[in-house]
């Protein structure tokens, strides 16, 4: 007891409540797209709710949507978009309600308009 | 399964989770047990689970404990798709609960990201119990199921709402 306290004095607290510092591995964690609605086209997207195997994207008119609840972060669509999706980087994801987790992605031109 | 443990839209499932969390959050001055339930996971989500309790998440340091009691457990912590074979265990566990009682799915079986509806699963565990937390990922790492529970006690506010996971956004996504 009389160490740990001596130890906690001179180191500082080594523990925190939550990770203050996010770990460096998680930065290599699967996590869900994050889309370039720039680069999305209508006929990508279709493509993307085709390919993907857990029916976490549909399309609805000029929306993609993503229902980040249903992602299991395989990686497909960000493999098959040519840059319109790239990993999100984002795990701490948690929801109090499950429409928290439904993400409206505007669909543009499909390419960068300078 | 009674009418009343089915999970309902609106306004008084909003009410009815909010007054559920501040029930919660008013008991957690004092420590937390956990009953786990795999309704038909892989066991990656379990696998990741009982990573909570290695040295590096060190999970009791926040009072938080699993118990294989239902009678002493505050949360149900739910994997898998919800078949329909576990749906009196289910049920019983979350009967025996004492109030305040909250659940917490884990992983994209039970958000209703990986089996669909049939005749084997329920396909998404909102359909059987009133879900409080849930806890996106396939499966969810460690550190963001102790997210979701500290999201689930209060000590932490979620942060997925504000998110737009579009790669401009000045919700600063590093692509």
């Amino acid at each position: 007891m009389a160490l740990w306290l001596f130890r906690g004095l001179r180191k500082g607290v080594v523990t925190t409540r939550y990770p203050a510092v996010t770990d460096p591995w998680a930065r290599g964690l699967p996590t869900p797209p994050a889309f370039d609605e720039r680069l999305l086209s209508r006929a990508l997207a279709d493509r993307l709710v085709e390919i993907c195997p857990s029916r976490a994207l549909a399309r609805e008119d000029d929306c993609l949507v993503l229902d980040v609840g249903a992602c299991t972060a395989c990686g497909r669509c960000i493999s098959q978009s040519a840059g319109a999706a790239r990993p999100s980087r984002l795990f701490e994801l948690a929801a109090t309600g499950r429409e928290q987790l439904l993400k409206r992605i505007a669909i543009g031109s499909g390419e960068i308009v300078a | 399964m009674t009418g009343a443990s089915l999970g309902a839209g609106g306004a008084a499932a909003e009410d009815r989770v909010a007054q559920r969390l501040h029930d919660a959050r008013a008991m957690f001055g004092r420590s937390l047990h956990i009953r786990t339930v795999d309704t038909g996971s892989c066991a990656v989500c379990e696998s990741e689970i009982r990573l909570l309790l290695a040295p590096h998440y060190d999970l009791h340091r926040l009072g938080l404990f699993f118990t294989p009691a239902p009678r002493h457990a505050d949360m149900l912590m739910v994997t898998g798709p919800a078949v329909r074979a576990m749906d009196t265990a289910l049920q019983k566990t979350y009967a025996a609960m004492p109030e305040p009682k909250i659940v917490i799915a884990v992983g994209a079986c039970p958000l209703g990201g990986v089996y669909p509806e049939d005749e084997l699963a329920h396909g998404s565990l909102d359909r059987v119990l009133p879900v409080d937390v849930f806890v996106p990922g396939c499966p969810p790492s460690p550190l963001a199921l102790l997210q979701g529970l500290l999201v689930a006690v209060g000590r932490l506010s979620e942060k997925v709402s504000g998110e737009s996971f579009v790669g401009s956004s000045p919700g600063g996504l590093d692509l």
